[in-house]
């Protein structure tokens, strides 16, 4: 049929065929082309740069901080760190294992090559940091030995004063970029990283594909942090550290009076700074696992009943309202009732204090005066005061975990527990009690704001702020007044305190207020058999022994806030720490 | 044997000055690459050259006839080479693909293309169809093809087989299988492809989801795509200048002397450059396909077919990979790639092929 047939006419059109595959072949290529070079060139030019320019910051020196007389309490040190690069030698491991038998024992080879990124080529890592000197000798003689491993100086916080933790607190290295440095984590470091940390470098490097330096494009060197000046004053704070007993739980501020700067600020258990920077887990671990968290810094996040020192605050608020006069007197004879409740409200003194008016009631801390007084206040008006007087508030000095604390009102109860507020609530919150939650170093403030009468300079930290004024100005004839009392509560025979006046002539004269903040309910039953005496001999259920005080009186330049937890009564054991505190600071005439 | 003297005149000179100039693009391609460089790779790929033309002249001069006659013998003698290449090869790059020669190490696979070519070429000349090719009758050139595929797979060598493969197949096709008999195989493979995958190894596996998605593993097994479409991307229409591209220079782009070439050449002279490389490229694959359909000879047209369709294979594959367009696989770019056994195979075969552009148009019989 197809006797011409020839199979080269087949051949012809398959050739045909290729050549449209061809051209098929063309405009593929052609195309693709045309949209890599032509549309996104711009893109793939800025992915080349990226390629080819290696940007490294360079860390920037972080600002010191210096107590009150220019002494570092915080400053960067260098030190010797041994890196690692895994690129320059490929038999590294050999350079390791030699490494760990001269130099560096502790080494955990497989260990530390498994925590290298695979991809990472390019970058180098720390084999160990804070190298000593003999390891720094040893590596010097031996260095023909090593071509991958080097010493770089590198950067280090330097805590000098360990009693300085609880405020400076520490840094960490940032997880967040790459290039990071460290930031602060807890308390001054954390608060004023912005100013502490500094600008960054740069160095605009072009590279080679394995990261190898080409040449150096451009340079922006890093900038100092700004220093910080604290008011804290180192001799002080050492000083008050001791005072608080070793296994005692507690804290001192002392504050100046004139400007609301805190002159010392501790808190016992402590940590040390230092251990977080050198990455001492151990030390580390202790700190967040023990009982008694010496993380916590007691003087403005450790928050107690307050306790009898409170009571100049109601006695001022019932003044100042005209609900008494200076006058107006109780009978106490160890407790008092309210209409219509079977409990019994009772005075420290179980035989009462008989006839007790205002000022002998702060003199020698008669509960039942205050329960009287109570019934009188209301509730929500002593809550305002208290806030005027520094109470529920944070002052955000730059401190961590600084908290608002409480003294309650009405609406308080009701959003808290959906109970109204009951009688009894206003004569337990009246003597320092119930549900009052105080920071020692907002007792501080309520002292500062009777010296000031009323107007009082909020606390700070930074030496260079200016001091911020708040509160609202009381009658200067009730401010005297309760002045007054708090001064025959350490030097008229009777108060409280007066044994200090007694033991010490020859120290600075000072007044303040004693309290003894009950840990626990005693109940009525407890209270009849005594045997709420044994309780109260365990440690933990003993009362918080609490002073606040000031001085000197004619002058007041300094005030003395202390807490220590489980202490026993605020005479017997925080009023002498705090005369002592007083003493030192009036002599070093801070 | 050789053709006489004369016969040098009807040589087409304009088609050798192309190949020539597609070779110094590629030689001045390679000095870039290694930095504005004689050495590594210029110089000794110049050399081979100088060597090697002498080689392609003595081919452009031997008479058809000699080549049609030694086809079988040429075939034997690759399948004993690929043989001996898997007993005694020399290892490199974790497959067993050279065999040394001393000063040269020739990789045999190069040449198991060619050869195959001209073998098919005169099995079907002397069927001397008179119509479309039975399916029997593509029985041996089928098995024949997919023995040197698998004898070259097991190197391993996935891309030269692939090409083999593609080489074989396609000359059952041009000499003219019915068109149903590709189409059942497309579909046959396209179901049987998961069973494919499944035999892949994990490595060929991850080039193919890594082409797919070069994202999956930038600094692994995608790097060399992304590298290489950042390298011809940032070319943009005009290039970085000769000697201009940061991604050649700084060593971004993998294997640039090879299978990379044309992602250095693109980003130093743009798409304008890469268009007109292009061309010479399509110029080169097209004319003697067009010469081979005025000639009668069934061999000689399929020879010249098959030969010019492998190289536009290469080039497109080769192309196409350094753009993104198709999964790494190791193709050389004709002449332009660094590579002893590549130069020489192409040289044979734009020997032949300039050989046999020039023959006789009429004659259809071997005399």
């Amino acid at each position: 049929m197809f006797s011409d047939f020839d199979s080269t006419k087949i051949i012809k059109r398959r050739s045909f065929l290729v050549i449209i595959i061809s051209v098929l072949f063309s405009i593929i290529i052609v195309s693709r082309l045309f949209f890599l070079q032509v549309l996104n060139g711009d893109l793939y030019k800025k992915k080349s740069k990226q390629n080819r320019i290696s940007t490294k910051i360079t860390p920037p020196m972080r600002g010191d901080i210096f107590d009150s007389d220019a002494n570092l309490v915080a400053g960067t040190i260098s030190t010797y760190s041994f890196i690692f690069y895994n690129y320059i030698n490929k038999n590294y491991k050999e350079e390791l294992i030699k490494f760990k038998n001269t130099i560096y024992p502790e080494l955990d080879i497989e260990k530390f090559l498994s925590s290298i990124p695979k991809n990472n080529s390019y970058n180098y890592f720390f084999l160990k940091k804070n190298v000593s000197w003999a390891q720094i000798v040893k590596f010097e003689t031996n260095k023909f030995l090593f071509s991958s491993i080097k010493i770089i100086e590198t950067k280090k916080r330097h805590y000098p004063n360990k009693n300085f933790s609880q405020l400076i607190g520490y840094i960490a290295e940032s997880d967040q970029s790459f290039n990071s440095f460290p930031v602060g984590i807890f308390h001054i470091e954390k608060y004023y990283n912005k100013l502490l940390k500094g600008s960054s470098g740069k160095i605009l490097n072009e590279v080679n594909a394995y990261g190898k330096i080409i040449r150096e494009i451009s340079v922006v060197p890093p900038s100092k942090g700004s220093s910080i000046q604290l008011t804290i004053n180192s001799k002080l704070q050492n000083f008050s550290q001791k005072l608080i007993p070793v296994n005692k739980k507690g804290s001192i501020v002392i504050m100046k009076v004139a400007d609301g700067s805190i002159l010392s600020l501790n808190s016992n258990p402590t940590f040390n700074s230092q251990n977080f920077e050198d990455r001492n887990s151990t030390e580390i671990n202790s700190y967040f696992n023990d009982l008694s968290k010496p993380m916590l810094n007691r003087a403005f996040s450790g928050f107690y009943p307050p306790g009898s020192v409170f009571k100049t605050l109601p006695a001022l608020l019932a003044l100042e309202k005209n609900l008494i006069n200076e006058n107006t007197s109780f009978y106490c004879n160890g407790h008092t009732t309210i209409d219509g409740y079977s409990k019994k409200f009772h005075c420290w003194k179980k035989q009462g204090h008989g006839k007790v008016n205002l000022k002998k009631a702060i003199k020698e801390s008669c509960d039942v005066f205050f329960f009287e007084l109570a019934k009188l206040i209301n509730i929500d008006d002593l809550s305002v005061l208290a806030t005027e007087m520094g109470y529920n508030q944070k002052y955000s000095i730059g401190l961590s975990n600084e908290q608002k604390g409480l003294i309650p009102n009405k609406k308080w109860k009701k959003n808290k527990f959906n109970e109204s507020w009951g009688k009894g609530d206003n004569l337990n919150t009246c003597i320092g009690q119930g549900f009052n939650q105080v920071s020692p170093l907002q007792l501080a403030v309520h002292y500062n704001s009777i010296i000031h009468g009323g107007i009082y300079p909020k606390p700070k930290i930074i030496k260079s702020h200016d001091a911020v004024f708040q509160g609202r100005k009381f009658n200067p004839v009730h401010q005297k007044f309760i002045l007054e009392a708090l001064n025959s509560v350490v030097n008229e025979y009777g108060g409280t305190a007066n044994k200090l006046a007694r033991e010490h002539p020859n120290y600075i004269k000072i007044a303040g207020k004693t309290g003894t903040s009950q840990v626990i309910r005693i109940k009525e039953s407890e209270r009849e058999n005594n045997f709420y005496k044994e309780k109260v001999q365990i440690e933990k259920f003993k009362d918080h022994s609490v002073f606040v005080g000031y001085g000197p009186v004619a002058n007041p330049k300094y005030i003395a806030s202390i807490i220590i937890e489980n202490g026993g009564s605020g005479s017997s054991v925080a009023a002498p720490l705090a005369h002592e505190a007083l003493n030192y600071a009036s002599k070093l005439n801070v | 044997m050789f053709k006489e003297l004369k016969s040098l005149l009807s040589i087409n000179w304009i088609y050798l000055l192309l190949i020539l100039i597609i070779f110094w693009i590629g030689e001045v391609n390679l000095f870039s690459a290694a930095n504005g460089s004689l050495d590594p790779w210029a110089k000794s790929q110049l050399i081979r050259f100088l060597i090697f033309l002498p080689v392609l002249f003595l081919i452009t001069m031997i008479k058809p006839r000699i080549i049609f006659d030694l086809s079988e013998i040429f075939i034997f003698l690759i399948i004993l080479g690929l043989i001996s290449t898997l007993f005694f090869g020399y290892i490199g790059g974790g497959s067993r693909r050279w065999i040394r020669l001393g000063f040269f190490n020739l990789q045999i696979s190069e040449f198991a293309k060619i050869f195959l070519v001209l073998y098919l070429s005169k099995y079907f000349h002397n069927l001397d169809l008179k119509g479309h090719l039975e399916i029997n009758r593509s029985l041996i050139p089928l098995l024949l093809t997919f023995f040197i595929f698998l004898l070259i797979a097991v190197q391993p060598d996935l891309g030269t087989a692939l090409i083999v493969l593609i080489l074989g197949c396609s000359m059952i096709f041009f000499v003219g299988i019915r068109l149903i008999f590709p189409m059942l195989v497309s579909i046959a493979i396209l179901l049987s492809s998961p069973l494919i995958w499944i035999l892949l190894k994990p490595y060929q596996q991850n080039r193919i989801k890594t082409f797919l998605n070069p994202d999956l593993d930038p600094l692994g097994k995608g790097y060399h795509i992304i590298q290489s479409k950042i390298a011809i991307g940032s070319g943009g229409m005009r290039g970085n200048g000769f000697l201009g591209g940061s991604q050649s220079s700084l060593n971004f782009i993998p294997e640039k002397e090879t299978d990379f070439v044309f992602s250095i050449f693109a980003e130093q002279f743009g798409f304008i450059g890469s268009l007109l490389l292009l061309i010479l490229f399509f110029i080169m694959v097209i004319v003697p396909i067009l010469k081979s359909i005025k000639i009668k000879n069934t061999y000689i047209k399929l020879v010249i077919l098959g030969l010019s369709f492998k190289m536009l294979i290469e080039v497109f594959i080769n192309v196409s990979m350094t753009l993104g367009v198709l999964p790494v696989v190791g193709v050389a770019l004709p002449l332009m790639s660094y590579g002893g056994s590549s130069l020489l195979s192409n040289m044979i075969i734009l020997g032949i092929i300039i050989n046999f552009m020039s023959a006789d148009k009429k004659i259809k019989y071997f005399r």
